[in-house]
């Protein structure tokens, strides 16, 4: 039987972050490719390839040699960039109504959840999560659990697999931010609706262990609880109250001595004192430095990321 | 039946033209032969119609100095077709180009071409361009200068022939002639043959098996619409990169609209350009004998929708612009100017007694360069 559906009109977007994974690349972009194409006028799509070592670049050109369709467009990172910047590259080439952001090539959802998550949108939600249900690692719970502890942030951050946007959630975010460090916090901060739509995770799909991704998962994981969270700002408040509480029992203990002792004996707790208040001291300074460390990055860089060329692989 | 002539120009564009009657002025006696059933319908008309003054090659100096020169003296030869009454605004895009608004203006700087710098919040989205800068540079009527060239022609009288519909078959080189045989059998002989079918270039060359110019072949779309809002007064490039470009069509009441990411629908990088949408076109359209892509029956479907959600995720929407025609044509591209972007014009002459000469060039005022060869060859 041959349906005939009326197709979206809205423009649409899907940017890809792609990163050593050609296994499960060939599956994913087809699937993607044929919903846009079946419910879309007009789209594109754009792998952002993060200096893959595999041949993750032949599969994407491979994929989008075949027949007609969405437009595929292949944006090659010159270094390994790490999910963020690389998708900040990505959604910025983009130029559709709506951005999918595809964190991960991987299939562990049914395909027609994408148009699921575009439906939700329409229905008023700039921002549109879709989260594999309870399949989150130990680390990153823990980091949710901090994060949504510390943070201002009035939605609650979930692993997520691909998302929506709508575009002036990116004018918003561009306007307001000059570097997006972690989007999903920037998301969520934003100030436009937010919707996460879960679904059970397919079995026999999962990410391959990268160590490279890993470390920079850890890096970002920090970074993003300084910058989005006043965790650090709690941890050196609790520290100062310790060093306080600590000079006040250290006088206490002087004022003891002085009366019961000789006062020669007040060189030791000096000489403890002196050296735990610096210890605290020098806390403080590596946390200074690291909030530092991220203001200037921030500030002062203005490329984000650098890229090699974009390529138009269908028209 | 044999037709003898001093020069034979082949490619009845700009370039063939200009040729022609440079030498019959010299009071040579000229054959145009024209596949196209009338001048003026492939290249020379379907482009931006850009009087290039240099704005548009900031990597490449060499290129912009070239366009800059001749500027003046093509305006004051060609003003009859001519556009020059709208501003012209150049525009750095803040991501994703490959120069930005400070390297812009040196450049300009450096080429000697004006460039006043203006709000890019009087055009553009926020934070989508670091620079705007208006310019100065003109758009010129292809349908008023082939008007122009043809009245011309007429007027040598005797000395100039034109044939149109003509299809070069076989080239023949003998003793101090070139003889050209075409499909409806006639032969053509001259002492000095002229290329200047610009796409239609390497295939020309093969017949006599001459090194074909090192060329990538695009098929592209030059959009034709109507500006609405603020838009009619201005034409607006936004460089340099993926970007496109919106300005009056000549003395038309319509905007020519183009994106580098969506302009080429196709690509060949075959020495004679090879198209999956030459299937099935046998006689009308080959590797071998390109035939006009704006006649096609297999041409492209528009790429305006995409187009024109690339030039509204920057332009206010005051600059509106709405859909009215397109207009196909094949460009072929030195593969030499990848890097720096430059369009060279490149004259190659292949032999002496008899000549043999290519040209072969992307932009409309770098036409001059053809006296030195027509005068001497």
């Amino acid at each position: 039987m041959v349906e005939t559906r009326e197709k979206e009109t809205n423009f649409v977007s899907a940017v890809i972050y792609i990163h050593n994974s050609a296994a499960a690349l060939r599956e994913f972009l087809t699937a993607v490719r044929e919903v846009l194409g079946e419910n879309f006028a007009h789209g594109e799509i754009i792998c952002v390839d993060d200096a893959s070592q595999d041949e993750s670049r032949e599969v994407i050109r491979a994929v989008a040699k075949k027949g007609d369709g969405i437009g595929v467009s292949l944006l090659s990172m010159s270094h390994y960039h790490g999910v963020e910047a690389a998708m900040n590259a990505g959604v910025d080439l983009s130029i559709g109504d709506f951005v999918f952001e595809f964190d991960s090539a991987l299939l562990d959802f049914p395909p027609e959840l994408i148009m699921t998550v575009y439906r939700r949108s329409l229905d008023g939600y700039d921002i549109v999560n879709a989260a594999p249900q309870g399949k989150n690692r130990l680390s990153s719970g823990l980091f949710y659990w901090l994060f949504d502890k510390f943070s201002h942030v009035s939605y609650h951050l979930t692993t997520e697999r691909f998302r929506i946007l709508s575009r002036r959630v990116i004018n918003r975010v561009a306007s307001m931010n000059k570097a997006i460090p972690y989007r999903k916090a920037v998301y969520a901060g934003c100030g436009f609706p937010m919707d996460n739509i879960f679904y059970e995770a397919r079995p026999g799909h999962t990410a391959a262990e990268d160590t490279e991704e890993n470390s920079y998962r850890q890096r970002l994981a920090v970074d993003a609880m300084l910058l989005f969270t006043d965790v650090g700002a709690k941890i050196s408040a609790y520290m100062t109250g310790l060093m306080m509480m600590v000079a006040v029992l250290t006088a206490v203990y002087a004022l003891i001595t002085y009366v019961e002792r000789s006062p020669v004996a007040g060189w030791t707790s000096t000489t403890l004192f002196l050296s735990f208040a610096f210890f605290c001291l020098f806390g403080l300074l590596t946390l200074i430095a690291k909030y530092l460390q991220l203001i200037v990055r921030l500030v002062f860089q203005r490329q984000h990321y650098s890229f090699i060329g974009i390529e138009k692989l269908t028209k | 039946m044999t037709y003898e002539a001093d020069k034979i120009v082949i490619g009845a564009g700009l370039y063939g033209f200009y040729a022609a009657l440079f030498a019959a002025r010299r009071g040579e006696k000229v054959i145009v032969l024209e596949c196209d059933e009338a001048p003026f319908k492939r290249a020379t008309y379907i482009n931006q119609a850009r009087v290039h003054q240099g704005y548009h090659y900031p990597r490449s100096l060499s290129t912009a100095l070239k366009s800059a020169g001749y500027f003046a003296r093509f305006n004051a030869d060609f003003a009859f077709c001519l556009r020059r009454d709208f501003q012209k605004i150049y525009a750095t895009s803040s991501r994703y180009s490959w120069s930005n608004s400070e390297q812009f203006k040196h450049f300009c700087a450096a080429a000697n071409i004006p460039c006043q710098e203006v709000p890019t919040g009087e055009f553009f989205q926020a934070d989508k361009c670091d620079g705007a800068f208006l310019t100065r540079e003109y758009t010129y009527d292809a349908m008023v200068l082939r008007d122009y060239y043809v009245e011309k022609l007429k007027e040598e009288g005797e000395r100039v022939q034109i044939n149109y519909g003509v299809k070069i078959t076989v080239m023949e080189r003998a003793a101090a002639l070139y003889r050209l045989h075409t499909a409806d059998g006639q032969i053509y002989a001259a002492p000095f043959v002229l290329n200047a079918t610009y796409a239609g270039t390497n295939q020309l060359l093969a017949m006599l098996d001459f090194a074909p110019f090192k060329i990538k072949y695009e098929l592209c779309e030059i959009i034709l619409c109507r500006p609405t809002g603020k838009l009619p007064e201005y034409g607006i490039t936004v460089m340099d990169g993926p970007f496109f470009s919106i300005m009056p069509f000549g003395q038309t009441p319509y905007h020519s609209l183009t994106a580098v990411a969506f302009t080429p629908h196709n690509v060949s990088y075959d020495a004679l350009p090879t198209f999956d949408c030459q299937q099935g076109l046998a006689s009308f359209c080959s590797p071998k004998h390109l035939s006009n892509c704006n006649d096609c029956p297999h041409k492209p479907v528009t790429a305006f929708p995409y187009m024109a959600q690339l030039a509204r995720q920057y332009l206010l929407p005051t600059y509106g612009f709405d859909y009215q025609a397109s207009l196909f044509s094949m460009k072929p591209i030195l593969m030499s100017s990848e890097i720096d972007d430059s369009r060279p014009t490149v004259i190659r002459v292949y032999s002496k007694n008899p000549t043999f000469v290519g040209v072969l060039s992307g932009k409309i005022n770098t036409v001059y360069d053809l006296d030195e060869v027509l005068a001497n060859g």
